[in-house]
């Protein structure tokens, strides 16, 4: 999607317009850990699968309840290394209960918003996000890192929606109501139905459906990381 | 994290073999190590990791396991594995996996397999059963092609030409010229009657100077001697040397499905057994018989060699042996005079089991038709000693326990040996039945049928469901056990230079044979080749088709295992023993010979059971 030395460089200005306090620094380092992984293939680089829940659509007024991490590595998917986070919310988890089958009880584990974005911070610290609808969840943590840090970080992602959209544009010419869905997405690489959802579950669901998208696009070993990134601010 | 979060994973796990077996924490654990890989068809073949193997399950997909050879092993779908044999032989992989359709695997780490199999028996079972299996396939797939071994099927023709037993002579020439055979099959109601060769036609038509006209019944040759389609082609070019005759129909359940040729046996090669028979049968002297036997060892080394089956090569082996009988029961009668009535030579034990293998020692007995009086008994006297001597002379020695025809206590009349037999089955003394038990693994090598017929018929007559007898002797077979505690030793001793090795026949085949003998005797059945019997116990429902198939594949793989030691130790100037080291086993045929003697623990359990339970 864009050239690797371009992406290099919105890095490089991102950093020199950045004040030097201790939060700096720290966004500073996550951010130039990012940079090495643009020219490495699929298959070398570190990734990580990622799905956040919503308490709503709108980054402003909603707020995250949980957040799924799984790496992929080497083209495989290390469960061992997979995270779960609940997150406390202000108020209740309301209406999206219903989808997302968390009950408040089940928060009471949960870290506070701030606790939880130093933690997704360090979790992710080096790999490039993976999401499926991503703008939507970059969208999400950014907000979120605004209000905990006070400013946002220039986030590389890769987004399979975004790849299914493309791919199915090219087969098809049009898009149908609801095709690029996770869940139509991954019928079209004949890959397993996961009953139920949790932030978890479709974190693995998205990596999955990413390494099926990359094997049909030319194969793990072949695919650039910089030829599929977008980039959030 | 909680463990119900990977349910989707969990859930897979619990519904597909065998990991339904595991407890609930397992399942979770196994999840949670899980490494997701995706396969697409378009990279051909799985990457294999040799520095950390690991097991293949499958979540979609196909995939297709084949040998360094190109041959199919395996095909392996949804819920299935692979990988498992690197695992549980710590060998590398030789194996390729090709993709034949998209999808994912779980990858679980050794170290966890390791740990599962451990922690749960059924677990560790399906792989140990599954591998075993995995390795009888590739067996299967590369035996060789051996003459000796190969089946009558394979080159007989399919499409009898046959004719109905009122047709004339000239209808049957007829038939004979437009199918361009040498030989027709006559049938009656579907029944094989006869049969009708060229020879017939000249010698018993034309030189008879009848005309066309004459019906085939007159001329056919009655009830012709007919070999089993699944029969061994050694087996019917046997019967044609000893017959005279070229031409064999073959005739399975009464039914007439083909014809084999003497020239359909020669075009399929000439093998090495057969010309060593026909080298038996041409020598005049003993002397020249003695000579030819020096190559016995040879044909074994080669049987061996080429990777026949045991069962087989016993077989074989022992028609050698019977061969060599004949012909030395034949010389000597033409040195003493005709024999002053009829008698059966009796082989025991392994020659009667056909079951014969190296350094195997002498077990015979006489069977007189009546009683001898002076002169039979010193003509049989003469007979019997230089038969045995000349067993002796050609490699079988004598027996060390005397059981041999020249001992005049086993070389008796009919109804001495019924007494003798009915003794031991109705006054059973167990030390008594011990030595007995090879008696009744017994077969005629030389001689009239029916008078062999008619003591095997009393023997069964009282052997069949007699309890008291046939619980002393599974008690008897039940004071030996298979060596399975050897393979606990065995694992905690890693290299295993401590132990000194497993007895392939005490601890092992022997156990199968009393097994199937008890089976044998108590349902009448008067087979004698331990596989012959358990096919037939299982035909007839005695023994389940499931433990049946099992203990005839422990059987072979027993004995296949005692025969590849030997022929290792007689190649490597060792001594030849029935004794196997298990450091010079692979890992993974030490798990299917622990297999094989699970298999046999179990049959004797059953035996236990069903025999000594009320005594």
């Amino acid at each position: 999607m864009v050239n690797h030395l371009w992406l290099k460089s919105r890095f490089w200005l991102d950093s020199l317009s950045k004040q030097q306090g201790s939060h700096d620094r720290q966004l500073n380092e996550y951010q130039h850990s990012l940079t090495q992984q643009f020219t490495r293939s699929i298959y070398d680089a570190d990734l990580m699968a990622i799905d956040l829940e919503m308490t709503g659509l709108d980054p402003i007024n909603d707020q995250i309840i949980s957040i799924g991490l799984v790496p992929i590595s080497k083209g495989t998917i290390p469960l061992v290394r997979a995270q779960h986070l609940m997150i406390s919310i202000d108020g209740s988890v309301g209406q999206s209960a219903a989808v997302h089958g968390i009950v408040d009880h089940q928060l009471q584990d949960a870290l506070p918003i701030d606790a939880a974005m130093a933690w997704l911070l360090r979790q992710t610290q080096g790999h490039i996000l993976v999401a499926h609808h991503a703008p939507m969840d970059m969208a999400f943590i950014q907000q979120s890192l605004q209000n905990v840090f006070g400013q946002r970080v220039l986030l590389p992602f890769i987004d399979t929606l975004m790849i299914e959209k493309t791919r199915y544009l090219r087969q098809h010419g049009q898009l149908v109501e609801g095709c690029v869905r996770l869940g139509q997405s991954r019928e079209r690489y004949h890959l397993p139905v996961y009953a139920g959802h949790n932030a978890l579950i479709d974190a693995i669901a998205c990596a999955e459906l990413f390494l099926a998208q990359v094997s049909a696009l030319g194969g793990l070993k072949q695919i650039k990381c910089h030829e599929l990134v977008g980039l959030s601010k | 994290m909680n463990a119900s979060e990977l349910q989707p994973i969990e859930q897979f796990l619990q519904t597909h073999a065998p990991f339904d077996v595991l407890c609930a924490a397992l399942i979770a654990r196994c999840a949670r190590e899980i490494n997701i890989g995706y396969y697409a068809k378009a990279s051909a073949f799985v990457e294999f990791d040799p520095v950390n193997p690991k097991l293949y399950l499958v979540r979609s997909g196909a995939f297709e396991v084949r040998d360094p050879q190109g041959v199919l092993v395996d095909r392996v779908a949804e819920g299935e594995c692979f990988g498992f044999s690197t695992l549980l032989s710590g060998e590398k992989v030789v194996n390729k996996v090709a993709i034949l359709e998209d999808g994912l695997v779980y990858h679980i780490p050794q170290a966890l397999f390791t740990e599962l199999r451990t922690q749960n028996r059924q677990f560790d079972t399906f792989f140990t059963r599954a591998f075993a299996q995995r390795l009888r396939n590739e067996h299967k797939f590369k035996a060789k092609d051996l003459t000796t071994t190969s089946r009558i099927t394979n080159l007989m023709s399919h499409t009898p030409i046959s004719i109905e037993v009122n047709a004339s002579v000239q209808q049957a020439a007829k038939l004979m010229r437009d199918h361009r055979v040498s030989s027709v099959l006559v049938l009656q109601d579907q029944q094989l009657v006869g049969i009708l060769t060229d020879r017939d036609l000249r010698n018993r038509v034309l030189a008879e100077g009848l005309d066309g006209l004459a019906c085939v019944d007159k001329v056919m040759t009655k009830q012709p001697q007919t070999v089993a389609s699944n029969a061994l082609v050694f087996e019917a070019m046997l019967l044609m040397s000893e017959h005279n005759i070229h031409h064999l129909p073959v005739v399975d359940n009464q039914q007439a499905k083909g014809m084999v040729t003497s020239t359909d046996i020669l075009r399929s090669q000439s093998s090495q057994p057969l010309l060593l028979i026909g080298e038996i049968d041409r020598q005049s002297s003993i002397e020249r018989l003695i000579h030819v036997s020096k190559q016995i060892p040879v044909l074994l080394q080669n049987l061996i060699s080429a990777d026949a089956r045991a069962e087989e090569i016993g077989r074989v082996l022992t028609s050698v042996t019977d061969a060599l009988t004949r012909r030395l029961i034949v010389l000597n009668q033409q040195l003493l005079g005709k024999a002053p009535m009829a008698f059966c030579w009796l082989a025991f034990g392994s020659q009667g089991r056909q079951d014969q293998v190296a350094c195997s020692d002498q077990d015979n007995g006489l069977l007189l038709a009546h009683e001898p009086d002076e002169f039979a008994a010193a003509y049989f006297d003469k007979l019997t000693h230089a038969v045995c001597k000349g067993l002796d002379q050609c490699g079988y020695i004598y027996c060390p326990g005397d059981i041999m025809a020249q001992n005049p206590q086993w070389r008796l009349s009919l109804q001495q040996w019924q007494q003798k037999f009915k003794k031991w089955v109705m006054s059973p003394e167990p030390k008594a039945l011990m030595h007995a038990s090879i008696f009744f693994d017994m077969r005629a090598v030389y001689g009239p049928q029916t008078l062999f017929d008619e003591l095997q018929d009393s023997v069964m007559s009282h052997t069949k469901d007699n309890d008291i007898f046939l619980a002393g002797m599974a008690g008897n077979s039940l004071q030996q056990t298979p060596p399975l505690g050897f393979f606990r030793k065995f694992v905690l001793e890693r290299d295993g230079s401590e132990v000194k090795g497993m007895d392939l026949k005490h601890k092992g085949s022997a156990l199968i044979n009393d097994i199937a003998r008890v089976y044998a005797l108590s349902a009448g059945i008067k087979e004698v080749n331990t596989a012959k019997r358990i096919r037939a116990l299982m035909d007839a429902n005695i023994i389940n088709r499931k433990d049946a198939l099992n203990l005839a594949d422990a059987h072979e793989f027993i004995a296949h295992m005692r025969l590849a030691n030997q022929g290792y130790q007689a190649t490597n100037n060792l001594v030849v023993s029935n004794y196997l080291k298990p450091q010079d086993l692979s890992s993974l045929l030490r798990h299917q010979l622990r297999d094989a003697f699970k298999v046999v623990h179990d049959a004797q359990s059953g035996l236990k059971l069903k025999f000594t339970r009320s005594f």
